[in-house]
């Protein structure tokens, strides 16, 4: 198969960037779309030219590292895959596929088509956790969750942080990612302690971070490559309400 | 004021209220629709629901009270909309959508604008009428003229658009999502837009067709 | 010289207890006096970065991906082992431990391994008090399933996610002391020397990914926890960036490198497509309960697998070991697959692969039970290489994933340079020659939350460190080593690509290294890596600078030290004329061609030493005594 392929270069997060048109011949259609990549890039590199720069890790979709927006598309046309489960048989032989970075301001593009995520780290930093300290856990058992929770709190926790939601949303917003951590933890016993301090610090973090508004379009839930549900936004704006409007004061407490 | 600010300082906090504003708006529709169908029962009947209104003496409290509604759904709205477009300053070439988005929910804004603008010359006709004595005439005079019926069937039309998301969405927003009734919801705002909206466009059509009740 | 282990004495039982008491302790007013570097962030750096920043330490992290969240832990499935002994079946710490000293073939130290039995228990209290949520029953309980020949259910799992849960729970203690001012993180860095000054580890080099800035960090102990060495074969389950950089680094400087030789492959991946191949993908070993292994008695038989009557089909597990049949052990099934490869009788396109069929399964329980067992599985098949099991058989081929071997340590997890420790897949661990399924996560953890936080105060509360910046010789060297390799690889100039090179070496490891290693294979790869290594210096292109993010330059560092490592791999591999575990020689099998070991030899860790480039390194022995797991020989006919 050969296919034209239109991919944003940029050679820094300060440099300024263009399409730039790339022909690739000889692709097969069990390769994975980053293979055709590697493909493109081994030819390059052959050449002395500058490969195209790409986020990648594990190739099997669960490091989240991988992004892309393919034709328009977070991690292309096919619902819960990331862009390294993209196979080439998905395109037709001769077709032009654009190929751009997230785009989104909390995600400021480094090089080429790779962005950088850590506003997600950050917003992790101001709640996504339960403070346990090493040591202290209680035994694992003593405290029994109903497996309808514990399936639900798997369901949310199987996010991969790969940040499609954002890329994919009309309005770069993070919610789906900040919704499926305070699910997670929200719908586990263990988390209840923190349950109001983490979303409202979770919030302020994701807000300042400059992503923008959630406004009920789906397209997260659509793209996201684990198929997180948007129900869990809909728990994050009843847990938000809750504690915004009866517990206030826990948004400080709980930092030492 | 102070917690104005902070209502729009939090990303969730605004949706809500925004979507709180909405919903009262959507019950205010319901019940000027219901005024609206005494036109169907003739100038008497109209004219006096009409004077039974201007003589209730909530009524200054209650148009203020829609007034702030109206302002801060469409403020909020706009603070958000100028936030979502920061939020992304470099766009995709040709973005396009994997099955979340509807019309409705695509065209939110485009809808705003033209409800907007409808609003704008509703009050201005009916509300702030210089002669507002024989409200049941006024309305008929406008609903005679074929491209105020043709403006006021595209405004209902962006109506069933906007709410046909707004209204499912602002459960979603007050986080009302659950398997087994959120499809229903959604199925249900639909249907509810479009009553609404087919409600009031009816009248101007009835009117232009048939003249108006006898 | 001889490796002193410092296993405490006494009895088994008791050893880490009083060896907890035996370690001094830091002043807690102190701690915050310590600057420690933990490199990596998979599950054994996470959990050991959280733990010690907790304890006071000044803790700073290091990883190569753009979030601690995407080390490869994370892509772990099957589950986590722990003698918790919840199904009442006869669980115990004892029985934990036997199993893997056994399941190791005998080359582990037996007490780390009864140490880590000991702790395995605590690993899941702690994890589910971080919210990492396990599977349950319907009572609320935590639900267990059995693994990889264990004959007790010990497997504690999250889906097939289990890696990527207790990586995002040890993730989340970390984040909140970064969130707390204990734990600062540098993302996209990759670590490319250590410092070594006064007889200790100070201090790392490594390089920011994304300006191309060469960085020096200084600290009073060096934590790695940098995972295996797996891509070495270029194609693996592992991550694309794993590498053995940094341990390799570290081995330059001083630490010994122990039992490289010894690697995992698992028999049921799914099959290389073609050339253009990046990567392995596993499919859960639970597969083989029901599917039956075969290939075409027929060599190069082209047949469509529906069209190869029954009398001509080969069942060679069914057949060779009648009373194990499919489920015999990992390195069974995987060199078995290899030999009737070898001889021709491959399937598929590339002709490297066997069935996997799951025809007679069907046929008897009906396809929605088999839906009902393996769907996601199944799914996950058909999505990759675009056939329907359902309907005809399965390709699989073994492929690495795990590897063994790594740094040496002692009970306290130090290396042989004082100061730097090592922690998880990267140390040479306590899985000996073969590591049992689901104890990798448990390792890891076991390292980082309840190990290194004694073990490493015990180190800083012997003797006062001197206080070192970065302004020490020592980190210029480093440095300028760092900067020297870099400009190297530069000036090459050539014309083909470090992908290409990484290609050769896999092929020439894979074939002469791999499933099956022989005398005169491993003398050939001995005779043709150096080659490639020169037509590397030679002949590999790297466009762009080293001042700008450059993922070919990185590429090339990590096949460079690729290209010096695989050679001592195969060193240790000769040098070990004996088959154990994961690792079989030729020479060394039972008349029915098992692995078969030579206690009387090879009863030791082996540990090599640096000693300068071009030197040979010197083979260093720790002996391995097993006084409470009787020595025995595996048997599954």
């Amino acid at each position: 198969m050969n296919f034209t392929l239109k991919i944003w270069r940029q050679k820094s997060a300060k440099a300024a960037g263009r399409f730039v048109f790339y022909q690739v011949s000889g692709v097969s259609a069990d390769m994975s779309f980053l293979e055709m990549l590697d493909l493109l890039n081994e030819g390059l590199i052959a050449k002395g030219e500058e490969p195209v720069a790409f986020d990648h890790d594990c190739r099997e979709g669960i490091c989240g590292m991988c992004s892309l927006v393919i034709n328009g598309q977070a991690h292309g046309p096919d619902k819960n895959t990331t862009t390294c489960q993209l196979y080439m048989r998905r395109f037709k032989n001769g077709d032009t596929i654009i190929v751009e970075p997230f785009r989104a301001r909390a995600f400021p593009t480094l090089r080429d088509l790779t962005v950088d995520r850590s506003a997600f780290d950050r917003i992790m930093a101001a709640g996504g956790f339960i403070s346990t300290n090493t040591g202290s856990a209680p035994e694992a058992n003593s405290v029994p969750v109903s497996k309808p929770k514990a399936d639900a709190a798997m369901d949310a926790a199987a996010c991969i942080g790969c940040g499609a939601c954002v890329a994919a949303c009309p309005n770069a917003a993070a919610m789906l990612f900040v919704a499926a951590k305070v699910s997670h933890m929200a719908l586990l016993p263990q988390g209840q302690p923190e349950r109001e301090r983490r979303v409202l610090a979770m919030r302020k973090a994701m807000d300042e971070e400059g992503f923008g508004n959630c406004s009920n379009e789906y397209e997260c839930e659509a793209a996201c490559p684990k198929g997180i549900s948007v129900s869990n936004i809909a728990r994050l704006n009843r847990e938000y309400a809750r504690a915004a409007l009866f517990f206030p004061d826990h948004a400080e407490s709980g930092k030492s | 004021m102070r917690c104005l600010v902070d209502l729009l300082e939090s990303s969730i906090a605004k949706k809500i209220s925004v979507a709180l504003a909405g919903i009262l708006l959507v019950g205010f529709l319901a019940v000027h629709l219901a005024g609206n169908l005494f036109l169907l029962a003739g100038p008497q009947a109209f004219n006096g629901y009409a004077e039974h209104l201007a003589n209730n003496p909530l009524l200054p409290a209650a148009e203020i009270l829609l007034a702030a509604l109206f302002l801060w759904h469409i403020a909020a709205a706009l603070v958000a909309r100028a936030q979502n477009r920061k939020a992304r300053p470099h766009g995709y070439q040709g973005q396009r959508a994997k099955g979340g988005r509807t019309w409705g929910s695509r065209s939110m804004t485009a809808t705003a604008l033209l409800l907007l603008a409808f609003l704008i010359v509703h009050l201005k006709s009916f509300r702030f009428a210089p002669d507002r004595s024989d409200l049941y005439a006024l309305v008929m005079k406008d609903f005679q003229n074929k491209y105020y019926v043709g403006f006021y069937v595209l405004a209902m039309g962006a109506l069933a658009l906007h709410l046909s998301h707004g209204i499912q969405s602002a459960f979603q927003t007050f986080g009302v999502n659950h398997p087994r009734y959120t499809p229903w919801i959604k199925r249900a705002s639909v249907a509810a837009a479009v009553l609404l909206a087919a409600g009031f466009a009816f009248l101007p059509v009835w009117a232009l067709v048939t003249g108006g009740a006898r | 010289m001889t490796l002193d282990a410092k296993v405490p004495s006494g009895p088994i039982e008791k050893k880490w207890d009083k060896h907890r008491f035996d370690l001094k302790l830091v002043n807690p007013a102190n701690k915050r006096k310590y600057d420690i570097l933990v490199v990596g962030t998979g599950l054994a750096g996470s959990s050991a970065a959280a733990s010690l920043a907790q304890l006071g330490y000044n803790v700073k992290v290091f990883c190569l991906q753009d979030s601690p969240r995407r080390a490869h832990s994370i892509a772990a499935q099957g589950g986590i082992n722990a003698a918790k002994n919840y199904p009442n079946d006869g669980d115990s710490v004892w029985r934990l431990f036997y199993d893997t000293v056994k399941g190791g073939d005998f080359r582990s130290r037996e007490a780390n391994v009864y140490r880590l039995a000991q702790i395995s228990s605590s690993i899941i209290d702690q994890c589910v008090a971080l919210g990492v949520p396990f599977a349950r029953e319907y009572g609320g309980l935590l639900a267990n399933r059995s693994f990889g020949g264990a004959q007790v259910s010990r497997t504690f799992y999250a889906r097939g996610q289990t890696g990527q849960q207790l990586l995002l729970g040890a993730y989340s203690a970390l984040i909140r002391q970064v969130g707390l001012g204990k734990v600062q993180m540098f993302t996209r860095r990759e670590m490319l020397d250590l410092v070594v000054a006064d007889g200790a580890a100070r201090g790392i080099v490594c390089r920011n990914l994304v300006t191309g800035e060469l960085e020096a960090y200084s600290g009073h102990a060096v934590l790695l926890c940098t995972g295996g060495y797996g891509n070495m074969f270029y194609l693996s389950t592992n991550a694309a960036a794993s590498n053995v950089t940094a341990t390799w680094r570290a081995y330059k400087r001083g630490a010994y490198f122990a039992n490289p030789c010894f690697t995992q492959i698992h028999p049921t991946c799914i099959p290389v497509t073609g050339d253009h191949q990046s990567k392995l993908t596993l499919m859960s070993e639970s597969l083989r309960n029901d599917g039956r292994v075969w290939v075409p008695r027929k060599k190069g038989d082209t047949r469509a697998p529906e069209s190869i009557p029954e009398a001509e089909r080969d069942y060679y597990l069914e057949r060779k070991y009648p009373s194990f049949g499919n489920l015999v052990p990992r390195d069974v099934a995987s060199r078995n697959a290899k030999q009737v490869i070898d001889e021709g009788r491959g399937v598929g396109t590339t002709k490297l692969a066997v069935y996997l069929d799951f025809a007679d399964a069907i046929k008897r329980m009906g396809e929605n039970a088999i839906r009902e067992k393996y769907g996601n599985l199944f799914d996950m098949y058909e999505h990759i290489t675009n056939e329907n099991p359902y309907k005809t058989p399965m390709r699989i081929y073994p492929a690495v994933h795990y590897t063994m071997g790594g740094l040496w340590v002692d009970y306290n997890l130090m290396t042989t340079i004082p100061g730097l420790f090592c922690l998880g897949e990267a140390n040479f661990s306590d899985h000996g020659s073969n590591r049992l399924g689901a104890s990798a996560l448990m390792q890891g953890l076991a390292d980082g939350y309840f190990i290194i936080p004694y073990t490493l105060g015990g180190y800083l509360a012997q003797g006062a460190l001197p206080e070192m910046g970065t302004d020490h010789p020592a980190f210029r060297q480093s440095e300028n080593d760092a900067r020297g390799r870099i400009d190297k690889i530069l000036a090459v100039g050539g014309k083909q690509t470090p992908a290409s090179f990484h290609k050769r070496l896999g092929a020439i490891m894979w074939d002469y290294c791999g499933m099956s290693r022989g005398e005169t294979g491993l003398r050939k790869a001995l005779a043709e890596i150096p080659k490639l290594r020169e037509e590397f210096w030679n002949g590999v292109s790297v466009p762009g600078s080293g001042e700008e993010f450059n993922q070919t330059l990185e590429r090339a560092g990590r096949v460079a030290d690729f290209l010096e490592f695989s050679e001592l791999v195969v060193k240790d591999a000769l040098e070990r004329r004996e088959s154990c575990g994961g690792h079989f020689r030729e020479e060394s099998q039972t008349p029915d061609n098992e692995a078969k070991r030579d206690d009387a030899n090879f009863s030791h860790v082996a540990a090599w030493r640096y000693q300068g480039a071009g030197a040979e390194p010197e083979l260093c022995k720790e002996p391995l005594e097993f006084e409470h797991v009787h020595l025995a020989q595996r048997s599954y006919v």
